[in-house]
């Protein structure tokens, strides 16, 4: 379903002839979103017309076009997932690649100000030659630094030290579905971006909430994040060693350790001392499928994985990194992890302390540049499942749920035989919180690996409401419209807060509300 | 057929859609400013102007899912100078093939009748003049008119051949390179002939354009000459004559009793081993463009034929194995090598090198049907070099030379562009 003609240049008009299109060819690519699909690559509608704004004020121009035709919008970064997409015929689309500037590095109040297709990566360097260094989500750093910190969760494993996107958000300016500009925090009153609360009731938890409104509130077109205190090198120099990039000098006073422990409580229970004591950078308890991905691929990965090898060295393992500013801290940091490691029955792996170890993991970890190998490249269809952040308990629990529901459909051979725990977890806030992701690896082109793959799936949704796991990350948006009715009973009815939030800010519904609510009726 | 969208099937689905395309390998950005990796979806935005959006848009063909061939989609397809920096990009983290589907749709399309006017132009002056600028074939040879040097096509014997290739033979302003390279070749003792007005196209430009109908008769012709003329060794000054020839030519199934060489590899073995001495100090700061050609593009492909078989329940295992191209074999060094050896030069280096370089912008037929994109293109490199204090570029192929100049031309600038050849020329 396509656009009017008279609407069409009534956009034009605003992003220029060149930002604009309804070419198929152009609306095609856009409809490639393997993540979220329930099989293959094609998301089943495609938007009326793509538009590329390059301001602010272009982007309120077109919400009010929107409000004005009663024409749906959606909003997009870096555009990976489904969610990106509208899930409504005849919706506009706003790839929002042009507005791309890195606007300040504020390096005595550490925090930068982005637009929204701003990756990782770019303000990552940027904030190293200030001394400073940024939070990197779980999937990359090739994803928005905006669009996590504004309207999608926003978790990854150097949260140890760096918190999360949405906690790490200050000053925001937000265009509201309507077309209104709304500043968040001291940006309201002129006083710049170094607080995202007040003056007032703060707006953040209705903006973003626990997990964001996935583009179903609008669209944020500035805003500012904390950064945090970088003690390495202004630049981090590569050298290749296939087939990986490693840092051509090992960094000073930073040192990555594996370990493994006897049983999963052990291992949780080192987590939690090691964030009481407040001595890591980054925490991942990481998966024997996922170290072994990281490591190797095709035939090479299969046969270190039938030996059992990878099994047996990290059944319950986590990478730890320490990272100090001088000599004193780094011994003191040194002698407390191995305190804490020799408590908890933790042993450190063999390669732990060799250079290769050092040098594999470091770009992994401080450039999170490696995430694809053991997620989307083994199989082609990846997803995941559980996601509620909270407590280290609860992150337990999770993975229990999650691998013997994994089991079952391993045993089926509809998706990828990781060894049915294959989480993710990590620990935010120096163990304030825990968060687990359960992955899922299969074969969207199979039409039974992904129908098994989405089973599996539903069968975890609906564990986290029976065994009381908490709210399914990635689930509530890619299950889309009337999905959080799903979870919201069992979550203080928050899908009704939702509706009414809608209502208030968009009343014409003209954000789409497929990834978050409709107004309520 | 050497291009087959069906051979690329499972890249074309396999694709995670994460953009890792339209940067440079993640852990090598260096800065913001020059934190892009490809020229198309940097210069044009939409997704599909990127090596994704073009896997999504050759699979959309593949399929049948696009009905009408539009203006915009054959836009889509061409404003790409096949770079393959989306390649190595998509390779650091996969065993994804990005340029040869790329290739394969503009096949698809030639297949289909779909071209643009502008390489029927290219074409007609390949079938008949041998060349792809629509240059009379008679005045190919006129770059070395004067110089004492063997013609080979005239029944002459050498053991090497230098084959110049369309930009040097034709465009007088770096013709003098090709004579200056011949010179230096007999310097050194090297037993060297060229093949005249009789040179061909090495075609390949044809096949990055999709046309290999075209490219299979002139590779195979040049082969056949070259076999005919008894030379063990082929040396190019162009990198894009050399990466065709290094790693498509050995695709066609051909015997190939001769070795393929660039220019800056034989130079710098000829330093090397002291029969080319660099004496005369240049003093300046210069950095060092990598064409895509000579670097990431010319490892030897080695297409994959094979079957997929699920173990561990979903894995995909190819059998055989796949022989990823990530482009780290590509010629980085002698280049570097020679310029270093050069008394007086400070090399310095830009942002984006190597597998990870930014391309020029001339590739792929972009120079002749979209100047402005092309000249775009090379000024970001420009801007590049000048962010890292460098006075001058040095590059090793007359299409990025080409190029740059013109860039500077158009904006004003005076930022000398030299080739390898020209400073040793110079130093001597």
């Amino acid at each position: 379903m396509g656009i009017s003609r008279d609407v069409y240049r009534s956009f034009e008009s605003v992003v220029g002839t060149e930002n604009i299109s309804d070419d198929p060819a152009i609306l095609r690519s856009y409809m490639y979103q393997p993540f979220g699909s329930k099989k293959g690559v094609w998301a089943d509608i495609s938007p009326a017309a793509v538009l590329m704004p390059a301001s602010t004020e272009e982007v309120v121009t077109i919400a009010r076009i929107c409000n004005r035709h009663h024409i749906v919008f959606k909003a997009m970064s870096t555009g990976w997932g489904i969610h990106n997409l509208p899930g409504v015929e005849g919706a506009v689309s706003l790839d929002l690649r042009r507005m791309d500037r890195i606007l300040e590095i504020d390096e005595k109040n550490m925090f930068a100000v982005v637009e929204p297709y701003v990756i990782c990566a770019q303000l990552q360097v940027e904030a190293m030659r200030k001394g400073l260094n940024c939070h990197i989500i779980g999937a990359g750093s090739n994803t928005s630094v905006l669009a996590s910190a504004t309207s999608v969760a926003g978790y990854g494993p150097d949260g140890l030290s760096m918190g999360y996107s949405g906690r790490n958000l200050l000053g925001v300016e937000w265009v509201l579905p309507t077309g209104e500009v709304v500043k968040l925090g001291s940006l309201s009153t002129g006083s710049g971006w170094f607080c995202g609360d007040g003056p007032g009731p703060s707006l953040r938890g209705i903006m973003r909430g626990w997990e964001g409104a996935w583009g179903g509130l609008g669209v944020f077109t500035k805003c500012a994040v904390k950064l945090f205190p970088w003690n390495g090198p202004t630049e981090l120099e590569m050298k290749t060693t296939p087939p990986n990039y490693v840092l051509k000098e090992p960094i000073k006073y930073y040192k990555a350790s594996f370990f493994n422990f006897p049983t999963l409580e052990n291992l949780a229970e080192a987590a939690r001392k090691l964030g009481e004591a407040e001595i890591g950078y980054f925490i991942s308890r990481l998966s024997p499928a996922f170290i072994g991905l990281q490591m190797a691929a095709g035939a090479d990965y299969v046969n270190i994985w039938n030996t059992g090898m990878l099994q047996d060295m990290s059944k319950y393992a986590f990478l730890f990194v320490i990272f100090a500013g001088t000599e004193g801290e780094f011994e003191y940091l040194q002698k407390v992890l191995a305190a804490i490691i020799e408590e908890t029955g933790g042993q450190a792996s063999p390669i732990s302390d060799t250079q290769e170890m050092q040098e594999l993991t470091a770009t992994a970890v401080i450039k999170v540049d490696a995430v694809l190998r053991s997620s989307f490249r083994p199989t082609g269809g990846f997803n995941t499942s559980f996601g509620a952040m909270d407590t280290m308990d609860l992150a337990l629990n999770q993975i229990r749920a999650g691998t013997e529901l994994k089991n079952k459909y391993i045993r089926k051979g509809v998706i990828m035989d990781d060894g049915g725990d294959n989480s993710a977890t990590i620990v935010l806030d120096q163990g304030h919180l825990a968060y687990t992701e359960m992955l899922v690896m299969y074969d969207h082109h199979d039409d039974e690996s992904a129908e098994g793959a989405f089973q599996y799936i539903a069968e975890a949704n609906q564990a986290c409401l029976d065994r009381k796991l908490g709210s399914p990350i990635f689930q509530v948006s890619q299950v889309g419209k009337g999905k959080h009715g799903v979870f919201g009973p069992a979550s203080f009815n928050y899908d009704k807060w939702l509706c009414k939030i809608k209502s208030a800010f968009d009343p014409n519904n003209t954000a789409d509300p497929t990834a978050y609510s409709s107004p309520e009726e | 057929m050497l291009l087959d969208l069906k051979d690329y099937m499972s890249d074309m689905k396999g694709c995670a859609r994460c953009s890792l395309c339209k940067w440079p390998p993640l852990a090598q950005i260096k800065s913001w400013r020059f934190s892009n990796t490809c020229p198309s979806i940097t210069r044009y935005n939409f997704h599909a102007y990127s090596g994704g959006g073009r896997l999504a848009l050759g699979l959309a063909l593949a399929e049948g899912k696009l009905e009408d061939i539009s203006d915009e989609l054959l836009n889509i397809v061409y404003h790409c100078t096949a770079c393959g920096a989306c390649d190595s990009s998509c390779k650091y983290n996969s065993e994804l093939e990005v340029l040869w589907p790329i290739y394969s749709t503009r096949a698809h399309l030639i297949s289909m009748g779909y071209f643009l006017p502008e390489h029927s132009m290219i074409l007609d002056s390949l079938r008949k003049e041998d060349n792809t600028l629509m240059k009379p074939k008679a005045d190919r040879g006129k770059w070395a008119d004067g110089l004492e040097v063997k013609d080979l096509s005239r029944g002459e014997h050498a053991g090497v051949v230098y084959h110049a290739g369309c930009q040097y033979c034709y465009d007088p302003e770096l013709s003098i390179t090709a004579r200056e390279t011949v010179t230096l070749l007999q310097k050194a003792g090297v037993d060297v002939g060229i093949r005249g007005s009789q040179e061909s196209c090495c075609g390949g430009m044809a096949f990055q354009l999709g046309f290999q109908g075209e490219f299979i008769k002139f590779a195979e012709s040049n082969i056949d000459d070259w076999h005919a003329a008894g030379v063990s060794t082929v040396v190019t000054s162009c990198a894009c004559c050399f990466g065709i020839m290094k790693s498509v030519y050995p695709l066609l199934g051909k015997e190939m009793k001769f070795e393929v060489l660039h220019i800056t590899q034989y130079l710098d073995k000829l330093i090397k081993e002291g029969k080319i001495r660099l004496n005369r100090e240049i003093p300046s700061r210069v950095t060092y463009h990598d064409p895509c050609n000579l670097g990431r593009k010319s490892e030897i492909y080695i297409p994959w034929k094979g079957t997929e078989k699920k173990v561990l329940g979903q894995f995909i295992l190819r059998e055989p194995e796949k022989v990823i191209h990530r482009g780290w074999n590509g010629v980085y060094e002698p280049p570097r090598d020679i310029i270093k050896s050069i008394p007086g030069i400070k090399l310095v280096e830009m942002e984006r090198i190597k597998e990870y370089s930014w391309c020029c912008g001339a590739g792929a037929g972009v120079k002749q049907c979209f100047d402005d994109f092309a000249l775009w293109t090379a000024s970001e490199r420009i801007a590049e070099a000048k962010s890292v204090g460098a006075e001058a570029i040095v590059t090793a192929c007359p299409w990025c030379e080409r190029n740059f100049k013109d860039a500077i031309a158009t904006s004003g600038d005076a930022m000398p562009v030299y080739d390898v050849v020209e400073l040793v020329k110079q130093s001597m």
